[in-house]
C-alpha cells in the first residue's frame, strides 16, 4: 500500500471524479431517459413517469431476445464450469507439455480479439455444416468465457494443495465422497463467484455472437439492429433494469471471490 | 459430457490421493486434450486454412494459393488503413493509461471499505451493456449532444461542432472511454505489489515524495502500465462495431474492412487472410509488451 499527502490525496481525488464522470456519464443517460422524456436534447424534469417500464411488458420481440439471452448465458455458464472444473483439475494433478499446450490453447480466445474467434468459429461451422443456431452462439461463448473459469478454478485448486485430498482418500473415502465433501465445498465460493461473472460477461457479449448468430438475435445483437432508428423509452427501461441487477449480482460474485475483501469492509 | 465430467473428477481425486494407475486419469486427460482440440485448435486451424483459398464466382475454391496475402500488399487501401488503425489504437492506449494511471494510483493508496467500493465503481462500467454505451457517447458527441451544447454554454464555441463524431477522433474517444477500466487494473495490480519497505527506505533517505514517486514508485509500476497499454491496444484493435457505429464514413479501421468481408463484400478467404494479418500484429504486440514489460522490472 502506498501512502499519500493529503494534498495528493485530493488532487487524485478530483482526477479520479473527473474520470468517473467519463466513465458514468454515459450510462446516465438510458438512466435519465426511462424516468423522463427526453425531447431534443432536452430532459424534461417536471414528467417522470413509469411509462416506459409499462412498454417493456408489451415489446415482444425484445423480451424474445431477452430470453435467448437467458438461455445462451445460462448454458455457456454452466458449460464453462463444468469443462472449466474438468480442464482444471487434469491441469493441476501434474506437469507435463500437454498440459501447458492445453492451457495456452484455452486461453487463446481470450487473448486474440473476439473477431478471430469469432470468425474462426464461422468458418469451422461452415466447413462442418452445422447451422447457425443459438447452439451455436453457445459454443462460442462457451469457448470465449470458459477460459475466464478455468482460470478461477485453477488459481482456487492451487491454492487448496493436495493434502486434504489425499487426507480423505487416506481416511477411507471414495472418489464421489471426497468429491462431495472435499471438493465442491471447498470450490463452492469459487464456481459461485466464476460463474456470476461467466454469465455477465456472456450477457454482454456482442461481436462473437454477431458472427455466429443465425437468425436468433440475443439482446446486444438486437440492440446493435435498433441502433440505426434510435431507442425507444422501453429500451432505455430494461437497459435500467438489466444494469441494476448486473451490478448487484457482480458485487454477490466479488464477495464470493474475496471473502477477505467482505471482513476489510466491515 | 457433464456427467462424464463429474465421473472424470471423482476419480481423479483417487488418482491423487492413491493408486497412480486407473482409467479415470486417462479418461479426464482425453476430455481435457479432446474439447479444446476440437473447439479452439480446429477452429483457428480451419479459420487459417481458409485464408488461402479464394473466391471464383461467388463460390470459395479450396486451393491453396498466397493470392489474398499478395493482395493485402499489393492494393494501395490495406497496408495504410491497417497503419491508422494502428496508431488510433496507440493513442488510444496511450489515452487510456495516461488517465487510468491516477485512478488506480488513489486506489492503491486506499484501504478497507473504500478500497473496496472504489475498485467497483471501476468495474460497474464494464458490466454496462456495450451497444448502450456507444449509443450513449455518440449523443454526448453529436452535435445536438452533451459536449457541444456544454462548450456553448462556457463560449468556448459559437456553433456546435461536427468534428466529434462520425469520424477517427469520434473512435479516438470512445474507444477510450470504453477502455479505461481494462487500464486502470493492471497498474492498480502492479502498484500494490510493490513493497512498501522500499517507498519507506527511499523516505527514510530524505527523498521527497516527488523522488520517491519518479525514482521509485514509477519504474516499479512501469510493468502494469505496460500490460495495460497491451491490453487495451489489443482490445482496441478487434473492435469493428465502435467505429461503425461512430466512424461514419471516414472513421474506417482495419477491423471494419475485415467484417466487411463477411457481410458486404462476401469474400471469407479474403477477410480470414485479414484477420490471420490482425492476428500477427496482435501476437507481436503482446509478444513486446511482455519483453518490455519484463525488461523494466
Amino acid at each position: 500500500m502506498i501512502r499519500l499527502s493529503g494534498m495528493a490525496t485530493s488532487l487524485l481525488a478530483a482526477i479520479t471524479l473527473a474520470v468517473f464522470l467519463l466513465l458514468y456519464g454515459p450510462l446516465l443517460i438510458p438512466i435519465l431517459s426511462s424516468f423522463f422524456t427526453v425531447s431534443h436534447g432536452d430532459v424534461l424534469w417536471n414528467q417522470p413517469s413509469l411509462s416506459a417500464y409499462g412498454a417493456l411488458a408489451g415489446n415482444g420481440g425484445i423480451l424474445k431476445a431477452v430470453g435467448n439471452t437467458l438461455i445462451v448465458g445460462f448454458s455457456a455458464t454452466l458449460l464453462s464450469l463444468a469443462v472449466g472444473t474438468l480442464l482444471a483439475i487434469h491441469y493441476c494433478s501434474g506437469k507435463s507439455a500437454g498440459r501447458e499446450a492445453m492451457q495456452f490453447a484455452i486461453y487463446l480466445p481470450f487473448l486474440m480479439p473476439p473477431i478471430i474467434t469469432g470468425l474462426a468459429l464461422l468458418i469451422f461451422f461452415r466447413e462442418t455444416g452445422v447451422p447457425r443456431s443459438l447452439i451455436t452462439v453457445i459454443v462460442g461463448h462457451t469457448v470465449f468465457v470458459q477460459a475466464l473459469a478455468y482460470r478461477t478454478i485453477v488459481v482456487r485448486l492451487q491454492s487448496l494443495g493436495p493434502s486434504m485430498i489425499e487426507a480423505s482418500a487416506d481416511l477411507g473415502a471414495s472418489a464421489f465422497q471426497t468429491l462431495v465433501h472435499i471438493i465442491l465445498p471447498n470450490l463452492r465460493s469459487t464456481l459461485i463467484g466464476a460463474g456470476v461473472l461467466s454469465f455477465a460477461l456472456s450477457f454482454d457479449e456482442t461481436l462473437i455472437t454477431l458472427l455466429v448468430t443465425g437468425t436468433e438475435s440475443t439482446l446486444p445483437i438486437r440492440l446493435w439492429a435498433m441502433m440505426r432508428l434510435g431507442f425507444t423509452p422501453d429500451i432505455n427501461a430494461l437497459v435500467t433494469i438489466v444494469l441494476v441487477l448486473t451490478v448487484l449480482l457482480c458485487v454477490f460474485a466479488v464477495r464470493q471471490l474475496l471473502p477477505e475483501a467482505q471482513s476489510n469492509s466491515e | 459430457m457433464l456427467a462424464g465430467s463429474r465421473r472424470a473428477v471423482g476419480d481423479q481425486m483417487i488418482f491423487v490421493g492413491s493408486a497412480r494407475h486407473g482409467y479415470g486419469p486417462r479418461l479426464l486427460a482425453l476430455i481435457s486434450y479432446v474439447l479444446p482440440a476440437v473447439f479452439i485448435i480446429a477452429p483457428l486451424a480451419s479459420f487459417l486454412a481458409y485464408s488461402f483459398f479464394r473466391m471464383e464466382n461467388g463460390q470459395i475454391v479450396h486451393d491453396l494459393s498466397l493470392g489474398n496475402y499478395r493482395r493485402f500488399f499489393a492494393d494501395a487501401i490495406f497496408v495504410p488503413v491497417l497503419w491508422q488503425t494502428c496508431l488510433l489504437c496507440l493513442s488510444v492506449a496511450a489515452l487510456a493509461t495516461l488517465i487510468g494511471y491516477p485512478v488506480a494510483f488513489l486506489l492503491a493508496s486506499l484501504k478497507g471499505r473504500r478500497r473496496h467500493f472504489l475498485l467497483l465503481m471501476v468495474l460497474v462500467p464494464l458490466l454496462m451493456s456495450y451497444i448502450i454505451k456507444i449509443y450513449a457517447i455518440r449523443s454526448i458527441l453529436g452535435g445536438n449532444g452533451f459536449l457541444n451544447r456544454f462548450m456553448l454554454w462556457t463560449g468556448v464555441i459559437e456553433q456546435p461542432l461536427t468534428v466529434f463524431v462520425f469520424n477517427l477522433n469520434a473512435v479516438l474517444l470512445t474507444l477510450t472511454v470504453l477502455l479505461i477500466p481494462f487500464a486502470i487494473l493492471p497498474i492498480f495490480l502492479a502498484l500494490e505489489r510493490i513493497p512498501r519497505s522500499l517507498i519507506e527506505a527511499s523516505v527514510d533517505l530524505g527523498a521527497s515524495s516527488l523522488q520517491t514517486f519518479v525514482r521509485i514508485i514509477l519504474p516499479l509500476s512501469l510493468p502494469g502500465v505496460i500490460t495495460a497499454a497491451t491490453f487495451v491496444f489489443v482490445l482496441a484493435i478487434g473492435d469493428f462495431l465502435t467505429p461503425q457505429m461512430v466512424g461514419g464514413q471516414s472513421g474506417f479501421t482495419f477491423g471494419r474492412i475485415v467484417f466487411s468481408q463477411f457481410g458486404t463484400a462476401f469474400n471469407w478467404p479474403f477477410g480470414a487472410a485479414l484477420s490471420a494479418i490482425l492476428a500477427i500484429v496482435v501476437i507481436s504486440v503482446i509478444a513486446l509488451g511482455n519483453r518490455v514489460g519484463q525488461r523494466s522490472t
